[in-house]
């Protein structure tokens, strides 16, 4: 168990920030966002414990945790957190936070919003692609996707977001 | 409005890397997920550094200075010990201080166990209050033991009625309040500390419904029962403070 342990504990700390940064500009709030990746390292060790074997990429396996973790978040409050570039509903965070508006600057608040109304597989491969520097063949094995497909994806997702950023 | 371009956008997108978790958040929740591990890791920085100083106390010295060190060092380790928090190297000597003054004053068994939680929550109000966020998981997986370690001493001194002494589950609700109000912690996940809270809830409610109450009370009474069944614990016991105060 503590050799089990170590290994977890050696993972948690490989990707704690970047879970947590992968769910945060998928939310609204540090608060949701540390409750999300609460939940995500909590079930990983849970499945860990209990099939350590079959976990070969860790990395991949936390990724889909929190993918499905975010997902049930939007379900629970009743609304998809998939729009389109043409609907872009202004996503409201009234309860940001002193500690937010710190760290974020008018330009950064501004992108993670624009982020926010991205297609959800584009705002992953972007996040996996740019912030976690994950290569595209990495990506494509995490998303069961072929590597040209992943590029075009990116692709297409950068230029959804310029248009949204453009746009506001 | 100049327009952005493709590298423009990518290297705001990067600047994101920037946001992280907070510290303290994330070595909290650790310590809640792994506790022991935790606990092992600072054990074993705390002996490393313990040990440099050892051996170069030893290193080639005359003999008497050398012994003069260690002298003051067996002074000086009981009086340290005393300010000493969980995690802290000297913290074990601390606890056997703790529990040799409880000998000596004849408080042993429930009565120890429960100022031995009640010492090291009050431990971790201190380190929170402190910002010692490296003694937190300490702290934690020493109220988890000590809880642990209640539940059973409870299960083993129970009165006429099959439950613990009313007067420890008072004790023992003072402290969880405690325990409680300690910012930027949050217990109540900690399967021990559960624990604890069912023991003390359902002896609460055992004697509530022994006792003369007001309809209203009586109201708050089975809300609190509803609670208990649904293992929402720390609810029902905030329940029960109203009905008692």
């Amino acid at each position: 168990m503590d050799n089990l342990q170590e290994q977890f504990s050696n993972i948690y700390d490989q990707y704690i920030d970047k879970i947590y940064r992968f769910v945060y500009l998928k939310v609204n709030s540090q608060e949701i966002a540390e409750d999300i990746t609460s939940r995500v390292f909590t079930r990983g060790w849970e499945a860990f414990q209990g099939s350590q074997e079959d976990i070969k990429n860790p990395g991949a396996f936390l990724y889909q945790i929190a993918r499905n973790a975010v997902v049930d978040h939007y379900r629970s409050k009743g609304r998809t957190n998939v729009v389109s570039v043409e609907s872009s509903p202004e996503i409201a965070d009234p309860n940001i936070g002193i500690h937010e508006k710190a760290i974020l600057s008018a330009d950064i608040s501004n992108l993670k919003n624009a982020i926010q109304k991205l297609k959800q597989e584009y705002q992953d491969v972007i996040i996996w692609h740019y912030l976690d520097d994950m290569p595209t063949a990495s990506i494509a094995e995490l998303l069961g996707k072929p590597a040209g497909t992943v590029r075009v994806m990116l692709h297409r997702g950068i230029k959804d977001l310029k248009d949204i950023i453009q746009e506001s | 409005m100049t327009k952005l371009t493709q590298k423009q956008l990518i290297e705001q997108i990067e600047m994101l890397k920037g946001i992280k978790p907070r510290k303290e958040w994330a070595t909290l929740l650790k310590s809640q997920i792994l506790p022991e591990q935790q606990l092992q890791a600072t054990i074993t920085a705390q002996k490393v550094s313990f040990l440099g100083i050892l051996s170069s106390v030893f290193a080639p010295k005359k003999l008497v200075y050398s012994l003069a060190v260690i002298l003051f060092l067996v002074i000086g380790v009981f009086g340290f010990a005393s300010q000493t928090m969980p995690g802290d190297l000297l913290f074990p000597v601390r606890k056997i201080t703790e529990q040799s003054q409880a000998a000596l004053t004849g408080h042993t068994g429930l009565k120890q166990s429960v100022a031995t939680l009640n010492n090291r929550i009050n431990d971790l109000a201190q380190v929170a209050k402190a910002g010692r966020t490296d003694s937190i998981p300490s702290a934690i997986s020493e109220i988890s033991a000590d809880a642990s370690a209640l539940v059973k001493d409870l299960q083993n001194n129970t009165g006429p009625g099959g439950y613990p002494n009313k007067q420890t589950i008072k004790d023992i609700v003072v402290s969880l309040k405690t325990l409680a109000d300690v910012p930027g912690t949050d217990l109540t996940a900690n399967q021990d500390v559960k624990n604890l809270y069912q023991t003390v809830v359902q002896s609460q409610i055992a004697d509530l419904q022994e006792a003369t109450l007001t309809d209203e009370q009586k109201a708050t009474l089975s809300e609190v029962e509803e609670l208990y069944n649904q293992a929402k614990y720390v609810e029902a016991l905030e329940k029960i403070l109203l009905i008692n105060n």
